[in-house]
């Protein structure tokens, strides 16, 4: 089934000259279906959903009325989509055909298929490449409002309602942007042709799982102006049930978000295990494609939690049930619990696509074999395994259960020898190795430091006493940051700029590179070393304002984020201008083994014309001395 | 895998890359240490009791346990990155070995990681049993603490119903907190005396301390409560005996009078 085109799917499909409904459909379409039914229902909704009355004890007509109009926009979004198409042809008994098929992976339609519900891996790739750096824009823009705010003591100039709706927003979508900024456009682009496949298992899930997050990004910028998310990312009961219709928009957005991963989840779990290569045994699959597995297979357990969250919070807020309302029965530990047992395991679906993103660049730019392959897996598998067992540790002091302190500090401190594998595999691939200078090289050491300082900053928060002390100031803050931004996104950095040649056929202009590679990276240890010193003389996070002992601490971290922003500008002027007109990109610019590099720029259609056969694992750099 | 490579593997420690490694991390490790530990205890400040005081020690006491660890990855990059650089568009020549593995390094690694981990366990549980048994202590002064946004009220239910906003404790002697929240969940956190703990609406939860210093120390709310959470801060004034007395008294009569 490789190119048997007999006529082109734009032609006129009927007698009419209409097009086919399925080519009508793309992103202008979704915006006005999805905007109609949200305005219609919201009218409908207006006029009649009867007031409360005035004996209730909540009063939650506005937030019915919110919720409905945010879920029309949904379906209508996904309907206009095209979402539905696939279903409902197949439900009614005709199926879609080969063109029909060919029209939906893309197949000579140019820059339209961004727009469109296309089924191509690539092509979705792209699209989440490009969503991704939208979201930590604008994630980045709230940062620095943020740190603009709190540069000056006292003196802030946000109100501490917008103050706090930014600190949330901030949280929320950063965590999005996180999740998806690996196994989004690399995990979709590049994990199939590195197995050797033609597409993913289930190409119209693909499509489906960019689509939900495109859905469900409207809602959280509406709930800025409806309340904001006022409430930090997590978003505790009951301070959400008090908090404006802006959580609304919360609910909606982490309900479609986590459809989507789950969808994605699925998808890319099944792709590696059935469709890899002839020959691809487990111990020949490259590095990199079991770190996105580890990372979307985390989150099929994980994100149902999630989902299941937000449902019940909607309920509270939208018909008076008392699932966290203590005076009614409910308990804001149960939140607790749901929320951290998908939010620690979270933290991994960051980190470890990142990590062996790394882990897969770390031979190919020292010119020899990853060290200890076996010693990687079983890291990647104990951080998978453990970070299920380890969520009471944000509850240490919530007084919930103090008896569970000290199971808790075990598992988690337990986490530190996987992890220290993750360091083995780095540390012994870079030993002995021809360093060959690059900017994702040196990533690789940027990784090992600043994880390095968060992993043992984690270490003492895993200690109960010490925890009772560090826990909900500027310390912990710090430690995530260095987690999930010195870390996860040096790691995503690292893989834009490697695999920027395969994806766009162009080089990444390498002077931006290092530029913005060491401004990022000064200016991160700036900020958040600056950080950590003023959460250990006791400032609280979540704060708009601050004791002047603060002062000189917030000063630090709010010039060192200024620097990183000026290092992303630059980074996304480097993304901009090499994808427009950078050098073209050989086939194999990093002369590296694994298979998306034994295929042409721009990547044809179905990636291979005959699926290859491997007899090795991707590493075998390097010549022994004779 | 010919002879000159296992007899190289016999007398690994000679090699020249070793060795430089070896004194780095001889070097590095102390200064790691001896950073971490002084920039991290000096930001904390002055201990108000014990329960800090043993806080400030567990970090000090991590800090020296994870510094070999953090010395020799960073005396390992350091040296690869001194090593065998190059620069240009085209990758150099692939190394002139293939080492895949090295089951005594690997081996070595994860038990090393494995002590470290049960040492660091160990120690924490210690801590945590001496904090655990002080809530137990019968002749512990009593205190009820209520959040709400954004203040706290302390209530002496042992002295009259005096209640106050302004947390006043006498110095060395034994306090148990009983901590609520009559809206959402803040977190009382008292920090010169390392103890906090979540004001949950609903439930009563308890820490204790024996504050051992004269002064005023910072009470700060550590969880996100609302529009106002910044400012939900007040003082503690730990004070002698007498003047403890005394002030419980006037309290107790402007109650009266009100």
């Amino acid at each position: 089934m490789t190119t048997m085109m007999n006529r082109p799917a734009s032609a006129p499909g009927d007698a009419s000259g209409r097009k086919p409904l399925i080519e009508r459909l793309n992103i202008v379409t979704a915006l006005v279906v999805g905007t109609v039914s949200a305005i219609v229902i919201w009218q409908l909704a207006l006029h009649f959903l009867p007031q409360d009355a005035e004996t209730a004890s909540f009063f939650n007509r506005e937030d019915k009325i919110s919720l409905m109009s945010l879920i029309a926009w949904f379906v209508g979004f996904m309907t206009g989509i095209g979402a539905l198409i696939g279903p409902f042809r197949w439900a009614f008994g005709k199926d879609l055909n080969h063109d029909e098929n060919m029209f939906l992976a893309g197949k000579d339609q140019g820059i339209k298929r961004y727009f469109r519900y296309t089924t191509d891996h690539k092509v979705v790739g792209i699209q989440y490449l490009v969503i991704t750096i939208i979201i930590l824009f604008v994630g980045g823009t709230l940062a620095m409002l943020i740190r603009t705010n709190l540069g000056h003591p006292q003196g802030g100039w946000i109100h501490p309602q917008a103050y706090n709706a930014i600190v949330g927003w901030h949280g929320i979508i950063m965590i999005v942007a996180t999740i998806i900024m690996i196994t989004g456009p690399f995990g979709n682009f590049i994990m199939p042709i590195m197995i050797g496949a033609r597409d993913m298992a289930f190409p119209r899930l693909n499509a489906l799982s960019f689509w939900l997050i495109v859905a469900a990004i409207p809602p959280v910028f509406i709930s800025f102006f409806t309340g904001g998310i006022t409430t930090g990312w997590s978003a505790y009961n009951p301070l959400a049930s008090q908090a404006g219709l802006g959580m609304n928009g919360y609910i909606a957005f982490i309900c479609i978000f986590a459809i989507s991963t789950m969808v994605a989840g699925a998808n890319i779990t099944t792709t590696v295990v059935k469709m890899r290569a002839k020959g691809m045994t487990w111990n020949r699959t490259p590095i990199f494609i079991y770190g996105v597995v580890a990372s979307v297979a985390l989150a099929l357990p994980a994100f149902p939690v999630f989902f299941l969250s937000q449902i019940m919070s909607a309920m509270d807020r939208a018909f008076a049930t008392s699932f966290y309302n203590s005076a009614a029965g409910g308990s804001g530990w149960l939140y607790e619990n749901l929320f951290w047992i998908m939010g620690h395991p979270e933290v991994y679906v960051i980190l470890i696509p990142s990590v062996a993103a790394l882990m897969e660049m770390a031979p190919v730019f020292t010119r020899r074999p990853l060290f200890s392959f076996n010693l990687a897996i079983m890291g990647i598998a104990g951080i998978s395994g453990l970070s299920v067992l380890v969520w009471a540790h944000h509850m240490y002091i919530s007084g919930w259960a103090p008896l569970l302190n000290a199971p808790f500090m075990l598992t988690t401190e337990l986490i530190s020898i996987p992890t220290g594998m993750l360091f083995l595999v780095l540390i012994g691939t870079l030993w002995r190795g021809r360093l060959w200078m690059t900017m994702p090289l040196m990533s690789i050491f940027a990784l090992l430091w600043n994880f390095m300082i968060g992993g043992i900053t984690g270490i003492y928060l895993s200690d109960v006493p010490a925890d009772a002390f560090l826990h909900g100031s500027m310390y912990v803050t710090a430690h995530f940051h260095y987690t999930l931004m010195g870390a996860g996104l040096t790691g995503a950095l690292a893989s834009l700029v490697y695999w920027f040649p395969k994806m766009t056929g162009r080089m990444f202009d390498k002077t931006l590179s290092w530029v913005s590679f060491w401004l990022v990276q000064i200016g991160f240890n700036v900020a958040f070393i600056g950080m950590f010193l003023v959460g250990l003389a006791g400032q609280p996070r979540r704060v708009e304002s601050y004791a002047s002992i603060f002062n000189k601490g917030n000063l630090i971290t709010t010039m060192g984020a200024y620097t990183i922003m000026a290092g992303m500008l630059v980074l996304l002027h480097g993304v901009i201008s090499s994808w427009r007109n950078g050098v073209k990109a050989p086939m194999n610019p990093w002369q590296a083994k694994t298979l998306e590099w034994t295929v042409a720029n721009p990547v044809p259609l179905e990636n291979f014309e005959t699926l290859p056969v491997i007899t090795s694992d991707p590493y075998g750099y390097g010549k022994a001395q004779s | 895998m010919s002879e000159l490579h296992t007899s190289n593997k016999a007398q690994w420690w000679k090699s020249a890359d070793v060795k430089k490694t070896a004194i780095l991390w001889v070097i590095l490790t102390p200064i790691i240490g001896y950073v971490g530990t002084v920039v991290q205890l000096r930001s904390i400040g002055a201990p108000a009791s014990e329960v800090m005081a043993s806080v400030k020690s567990l970090m000090g006491i991590f800090t020296w346990a994870a510094a070999p660890v953090a010395g020799l990855v960073a005396a390992l990059a350091v040296t690869a990155l001194l090593g065998d650089r190059h620069y240009g568009d085209n990758p150099p020549e692939e190394a002139d070995h293939e080492i895949r593995n090295s089951p005594r390094a690997a081996a070595t690694w994860v038990i090393v990681s494995t002590l470290l981990c049960l040492f660091a366990l160990i120690t924490g549980l210690i801590v945590l049993q001496k904090d655990a048994k002080s809530l137990l202590d019968a002749k512990a002064i009593n205190i009820n603490v209520t959040g709400q946004q954004w203040v706290w009220n302390f209530d002496y239910p042992e002295s009259d119903g005096v209640r106050s906003e302004v947390l006043y404790l006498p110095v060395n002697k034994p306090v148990v907190f009983h901590i609520t929240s009559k809206d959402v969940k803040h977190s009382f956190w008292v920090v010169q005396m390392g103890i906090k703990m979540d004001a949950n609406p609903g439930y009563v939860t308890e820490t204790a301390v024996t504050p051992d210093k004269i002064g005023v120390f910072d009470i700060r709310c550590a969880e996100l409560c609302g529009l106002l959470h910044a400012y939900m801060q007040n003082k503690v004034h730990v004070v002698s005996q007498a003047d403890y007395d005394s002030w419980l008294k006037t309290r107790a009569a402007l109650e009266g009078a009100a």
